[in-house]
């Protein structure tokens, strides 16, 4: 089994070295990243400006949160795993995994692992330079629980954004230009993975809805945990939910490899 | 300039043409810009359910700024957004070799070649949402505060567009640029921001220097509280300021493009 998989180790190391050759243009977003930071700060703060909570959490909870969230994003969001997927299949460059023995998916999923080891790392290089202004206002809990389920719920939001990148990705087999569906996808993303506020300031009912959909899970989830907008018995119901939407998005990225490829057409030699 | 003007409605006449042929992307991307400016709305929304006041703005004076800036950003999709989006792409892959060899001003050729008409669509809708704002708030603007008004947006539109054409440009020193552009979209995020929000260093930056929120709050100022100089002078010196940046940039950066074809 474990020779079988010496082939992805490869692509995980290639995929390392590729994205530290662009490590300047990752470092760049990551340092823009603090400028969406800036702005979270002073919406926020202004907002708090008449009020000690919002939601029951304080200015400094609320802030730590969309930090939490930005180094999350780093670490398990999918960034253009769909465009690179999209090419291959565009230019033809699919047709070598076709032939070779060689898992498409965990191809894909070893290089994005490496790109998100690399990108999670460099995040963390802007945000400990801006800890100093920060470090007055970041507030964590205290339970020891919230940090041992943090990895794993992460490890099922990378498959999550993964598994929805893969399948964007593959609807270049029916659609010739997939941007539009992609940038559709990030506002709904966004939205409903709380990127954009807190998703438990959304009326209930709202919120109860998005609870039982993916993007819930992909950065939410995590987030939700370590910062302390959920407890425990909720995590644990969150994860069972976070495991079948995984399942459920593997089985569709399946399903659409299998449609995508009699489609297919391979030309040249 | 006449022959400009003819090159760019050759263009517009290329680009409806070829929305005709893909309806279905027309749609669809209307739909993904609707979808981004309704997020922003409801982001105003959820804080406005919690809180009485941003930075002493009320719910309606903060949309009517968020349509105003969503207003400017409609424009700058429409008549740039793509055209500048492929620039960077095209210095990449050598592509740019192209509008080197056309015989016109480069940075003309490279970002007027398309024009998406779902962001132009969707400015319709950022006007919408800023009439609703200021019949909610109960204003009557004169013609004059109208034209001035749209004087100012096209002040923004000028300013997004030398910010776009700053982001884009650091394409010529990065071995790639992919995913820079969307830098850009994290600095208009302040233009949704009011003035009086900006504290200290934060006021300093983005008020003064950066033209990031000047860019939507002048001419919200103008439909919120009519003329006012100091607002108008300040667009007008940071319109004259970024562009001229913007111009200088992009020219530097064309000194080290190394075209990638044969």
């Amino acid at each position: 089994m474990f020779p079988a998989f010496a082939k992805y180790r490869q692509s995980f190391l290639i995929g390392l070295q590729s994205n530290l050759v662009y490590r300047l243009n990752f470092a760049v977003r990551g340092f823009f990243s603090l400028f969406h930071l800036a702005v979270v700060f002073i919406l926020w703060g202004a907002a708090f400006a008449h009020t000690p909570t919002i939601g029951g959490f304080s200015f400094g909870q609320t802030l730590t949160y969309f930090l939490v969230m930005l180094v999350m994003q780093f670490f398990v969001g999918a960034f253009n795993e769909d465009y690179q997927i999209s090419e291959e299949i565009r230019n033809g460059l699919i047709n070598q995994f076709i032939l070779k023995p060689i898992n498409y998916f965990l191809y894909r999923f070893s290089i994005f692992a490496a790109a998100r080891m690399v990108t999670g790392a460099l995040i963390l290089i802007p945000l400990l330079l801006a800890l100093p202004l920060l470090r007055d206002y970041l507030t964590l809990p205290s339970e020891w629980w919230r940090y041992a389920l943090v990895p794993p719920a992460m490890v099922l939001s990378a498959l999550i954004q993964f598994s929805i990148a893969y399948c964007f990705g593959l609807l270049t087999f029916w659609f010739l230009e997939i941007q539009g569906f992609v940038i559709l996808s990030m506002a709904i993303e966004s939205l409903l993975g709380g990127q954009m506020f807190p998703l438990d300031l959304l009326p209930a009912w709202l919120f109860r809805i998005a609870q039982f959909l993916p993007f819930y899970y992909q950065t939410y989830f995590p987030t939700a945990i370590l910062t302390g907008r959920i407890e425990l018995a909720a995590a644990i119901h969150g994860f069972g939910l976070q495991l079948l939407w995984v399942l459920l998005l593997l089985a569709l990225n399946q399903l659409l490899w299998h449609r995508g490829l009699r489609r297919h057409t391979a030309v040249g030699g | 300039m006449t022959n400009y003007f003819q090159i760019w409605l050759a263009s517009a006449r290329y680009s409806v043409t070829r929305t005709l042929m893909f309806r279905f992307d027309f749609f669809l991307w209307a739909l993904v810009e609707l979808f981004w400016m309704s997020v922003n709305l409801l982001l105003i929304s959820v804080i406005y359910e919690h809180t009485d006041s941003i930075a002493g703005w009320t719910k309606y004076e903060m949309l009517l700024l968020v349509g105003t800036s969503l207003l400017v950003q409609r424009f700058l999709m429409g008549f740039f957004w793509s055209s500048l989006f492929e620039m960077g792409r095209n210095i990449k892959s050598g592509a740019f070799d192209f509008f080197l060899a056309q015989p016109g001003n480069i940075l003309f050729m490279a970002s007027t070649r398309k024009l998406d008409l779902d962001g132009l669509m969707n400015s319709f809708v950022a006007m919408g949402v800023v009439a609703y704002s200021a019949h909610k708030l109960g204003l009557h603007p004169s013609v004059l505060d109208l034209l001035l008004y749209a004087a100012m947006i096209g002040c923004g539109l000028i300013i997004h567009y030398s910010m776009l054409v700053l982001t884009i440009s650091l394409a010529f020193w990065l071995t790639s640029a992919q995913g820079i552009e969307g830098s850009y979209f994290t600095l208009s995020e302040f233009s949704r921001l009011p003035r009086e929000a900006f504290k200290g260093l934060a006021s300093l930056l983005f008020v003064w220097l950066l033209p990031v929120v000047v860019v939507s709050n002048a001419p919200a100022e103008i439909l919120l509280r009519g003329f006012q100089p100091a607002w108008v002078l300040g667009l007008l010196g940071a319109t004259a300021a970024w562009f001229t940046v913007a111009i200088f940039v992009f020219h530097r950066g064309l000194r080290r493009y190394a075209s990638a074809s044969s």
